[in-house]
């Protein structure tokens, strides 16, 4: 069913990283995720897997989830590691007809892989932490010098949470609208990519049409709760950093050292 | 007397092997007759909605069979679909899966999908839109800009339109105002006792289950608790409120007048029966004439 | 005084092209709701009484006549978010008016609008959740919820504004028995211990039964109305406007016809049995 995806699940708890202010924690993922990156020595590569092991074990949200939000690319992962597998450089140590394997492939495969797994499980883990509501919140804030130049930053972080609140809502109305077109006979599991595209319409019209139906009720409703967008609006929930935030971000610092130190002293593999 | 629809140990479990293992449906055994009006009753999550899906073969059971005309529906997967042409199925708030230009196109979507002649396609969307009362002149219009009442039996006649044996509805009436409640019920009463085919009806108004219905299910907790005449259903008032149901009013005021002591029948169905009841009793005393 | 006071309302929807519809939506309503009544407005779809709601907190302004929420007119611009303020409204479909992801976030959403100062707004958020019986599911997803709850939460919403009436525009018709249940006795709980102010539009009779006042309507314009009692034994009336009447209600009517002495229409189960004990004794 189309609702089993856990996407941007949030389970609310108390751990170090759920009290994180969610704005440190989006910068700290966007400097973790760079790190990644810079990885190029299997030293580096265990330094950041251990880390990312250590947020997904401080975050109190049970591994399954975890693994549950590695199933859903499990396919990119396969495709990208196989083809980095056989697209190395250097000498082949095994070859067949076109096809074939060097030092230099596998190890790309290996770091392709662990990499992605590691990108995967560090946002998994800030979505699994952080309510929708402070993840909006915070890239508001953080974007809020951004005003200065007219961009609409409240307007688009209002949009990011209610996209964000209808999500579970329209896969389910999808699922619904999926059975009851199916019950009419709509095949949608045969034929060509023509002909599979033509079966979705059924499916999409209704689910637009819903849709826009749904998006005037909630602006409705949002107007019967005063709202006017943002200007004089306060936060049930405000968000500032604290200690735990400072020391997360010594704690970042300490990991990019280690990384760059392994880069200049250990060579690279890759 | 031969049945349409057989369940033989009917079981669903969601989840099968996960932490989130759930039976929606145990072990449900029953078999219906051709030409039956059968009411479905139980609360939200009883597992009533996907003991009717089972029947039309949206969802596969996990253990047992489905029965239609005396032969396993999943006998062979890939004909599936045939069986959807076969128990129709009306979804709760079906206009919501109105989709094409025009009524007449979306009621003749199921018949297409049937590979049916263009006239025979053309008959039956014509004598679906009849049975539903659905004006000649408001086929050429876009579903989108008929009436909340409209559209609704516009997304049923295009189930009715593929002339299925069983016809499943699950909360027809669903959020119609009174009025609208009654023209569509009473339309799909009329459409059973035209086409004499068997109807399935699942809903939460007792007090239309009780008008229509000649059997009910009674599901609970996922199991089969009752499935019998609808007065034998509703002469156990007090069970049914046990597992958070409710009878028709009428039929609880006139449970509790027996229970008082009076001499009335048990499982009155409708005011007018009651009427006759209580009028009966008024005459012997000769308050009345 | 009249908490809420229409005088003489006539409305008509505009088109796409903005021309308005020959028909009036609301025909000359003229209404009073005092403050603490419970009001149920009754009614066929398109009789007019969703667009009455809407008139209640300023999301349509009337064509003529006026509306007067605790004095103020309607359709003084600088007193709009005073008006919803104190008129909340709750809509039909419970999914479609909760906008964050999380209950007690959206509860709060309306206080949060009125810039309220966080730690009131917490205040309240835990008042109006607890009032509804829904402060243990204030983490939860509000997807994962019942429809009655979903719709006990979007009055929690309406009530953390602090709001001294609530409209709820037919909140029961998508839900089941049970979630209608829970609807109407937050609502009477919240009328009697809170003494809201409730105007209930619903097109189910038994709904109506509960309330202070019945307002009957009919292609825009108000049929009947009266205290229960007054509205359900009008039983002819109803009938020919195919408004449906509570069973009960119904037999004891038929019993009338055949010269049976009533002396007060039975409204619910209850009062039926009593009815005929006496009528049979």
């Amino acid at each position: 069913m189309v609702r089993d995806v856990a996407f941007g699940q949030y389970f609310p708890g108390k751990s170090l990283i759920h009290k994180l202010d969610p704005r440190a924690k989006i910068l700290l993922l966007i400097g973790f995720l760079v790190i990644i990156f810079c990885t190029f020595n299997y030293f580096s590569l265990l330094l950041v897997t251990l880390f990312t092991a250590l947020m997904i074990l401080s975050s109190g949200v049970p591994a399954k989830f975890y693994f549950k939000s590695l199933k859903v690319i499990i396919f990119i992962l396969v495709i990208t590691s196989v083809l980095n597998l056989f697209y190395g450089t250097g000498t082949p140590i095994w070859q067949w007809g076109i096809i074939k394997l060097t030092v230099n492939g596998i190890n790309r495969a290996v770091f392709v892989t662990i990499r992605i797994i590691c990108l995967i499980l560090a946002s998994s883990c800030l979505t699994f932490t952080t309510s929708p509501t402070e993840l909006t919140d915070a890239i508001e804030r953080l974007m809020k010098p951004l005003n200065k130049i007219h961009f609409p930053v409240h307007e688009i972080a209002m949009m990011m949470s209610l996209a964000l609140r209808f999500v579970p809502t329209l896969l389910e109305e999808t699922d619904k609208i999926m059975s009851a077109q199916k019950a009419r006979g709509a095949d949608m599991e045969s034929g060509n990519i023509i002909k599979r595209v033509k079966a979705l319409m059924p499916v999409l019209i209704p689910l637009f049409v819903s849709a826009f139906r749904r998006a005037y009720e909630i602006a409705t409703a949002m107007e019967c709760r005063c709202y006017r967008g943002g200007s004089g609006r306060t936060k049930m929930k405000s968000i500032h950093m604290s200690k735990r935030d400072a020391f997360s971000f010594i704690a970042l610092a300490a990991i990019i050292c280690g990384v760059i130190l392994c880069n200049i002293f250990i060579p690279a593999v890759i | 007397m031969s049945s349409v629809l057989e369940l033989k140990n009917l079981s669903f479990v969601y989840g099968q092997k996960t932490p989130f293992e759930k039976r929606a449906v145990d072990n449900v055994s029953l078999s219906i007759e051709k030409g039956e009006f059968i009411g479905i009753i139980g609360h939200t999550g009883s597992g009533k909605s996907t003991l009717v899906q089972m029947l039309n073969g949206l969802i596969q059971p996990t253990e047992g069979q489905v029965l239609l005309d005396g032969e396993d529906i999943w006998q062979n997967p890939k004909e599936i679909r045939k069986v959807r042409f076969k128990v129709g199925m009306v979804f709760q708030y079906p206009e919501y899966q109105l989709f094409e230009e025009t009524v007449y196109k979306d009621i003749a979507f199921g018949p297409t999908n049937m590979g049916k002649s263009e006239q025979e396609i053309d008959l039956a969307v014509r004598k679906a839109a009849e049975f539903t009362d659905l004006k000649p002149e408001l086929l050429q219009k876009s579903p989108f800009d008929l009436s909340g009442g409209e559209k609704r039996r516009a997304a049923i006649a295009g189930v009715i339109a593929m002339e299925p044996e069983v016809l499943v509805l699950d909360e027809p009436t669903a959020g119609l105002d009174p009025m609208g409640r009654d023209v569509l019920l009473s339309q799909i009463v009329q459409y059973h006792k035209k086409r004499k085919n068997t109807v399935l009806l699942v809903s939460h108004s007792m007090e239309d289950i009780a008008r229509v219905a000649d059997r009910i299910i009674v599901m609970n907790e996922s199991h089969l608790v009752m499935f019998d005449k609808t007065r034998e259903v509703f002469s156990h008032g007090r069970e049914l409120e046990k597992i958070g149901l409710r009878v028709p009013q009428i039929t609880k005021i006139m449970l509790e007048l027996k229970e008082k002591g009076y001499d009335v029948p048990d499982g009155i169905l409708t005011v007018d029966e009651a009427f006759s009841a209580v009028s009966s009793l008024l005459k012997k005393e000769g308050k009345i004439w | 005084m009249n908490f809420i006071s229409l005088e003489n309302v006539v409305f008509s929807y505009t088109d796409d092209e903005n021309v308005k519809s020959e028909k009036n939506a609301v025909d000359g309503v003229s209404l009073n709701i005092k403050k603490g009544e419970f009001v149920a407005l009754l009614g066929h779809n398109g009789c007019g009484k969703s667009t009455i709601a809407k008139h209640l907190n300023a999301m349509l302004l009337p064509d003529s006549g006026r509306v007067l929420i605790d004095g103020d007119d309607t359709s003084d611009e600088d007193k709009t978010y005073d008006i919803r303020k104190k008129v909340g409204l709750v809509l039909q479909n419970p999914d479609n008016q909760l906008v964050a992801s999380i209950v007690e976030e959206d509860v709060a959403f309306g206080p949060e609008n009125l810039g309220i100062p966080p730690q009131e707004i917490r205040e309240r958020v835990d008042y109006a959740l607890k009032a509804v019986g829904m402060y243990d599911y204030r983490e939860h997803a509000p997807y994962k919820l019942s429809g009655g709850q979903k719709q006990r939460v979007a009055i929690a919403g309406i009530l953390a504004m602090l709001p001294e009436c609530i409209v709820l525009d037919e909140p029961t018709a998508m839900l089941d028995p049970n979630g209608r249940d829970e609807v109407l006795s937050t609502l009477l709980k919240l009328n009697k211990e809170k003494n809201i102010t409730v105007v209930l539009i619903t097109h189910y009779m038994d709904e109506a039964v509960l309330a202070d006042r019945v307002v009957v309507m009919d292609s825009g314009k108000i049929l009947t109305q009266g205290t229960p009692d007054q509205v359900f034994s009008q039983v002819e009336l109803l009938k020919k406007h195919r408004l449906d009447v509570p069973q009960s209600t119904e037999l004891a009517n038929k019993l009338c016809g055949c010269g049976v002495k009533i002396d007060k229409m039975p409204l619910d189960t209850e009062a039926c049995v009593k009815m005929l004990e006496e009528v049979l004794k």
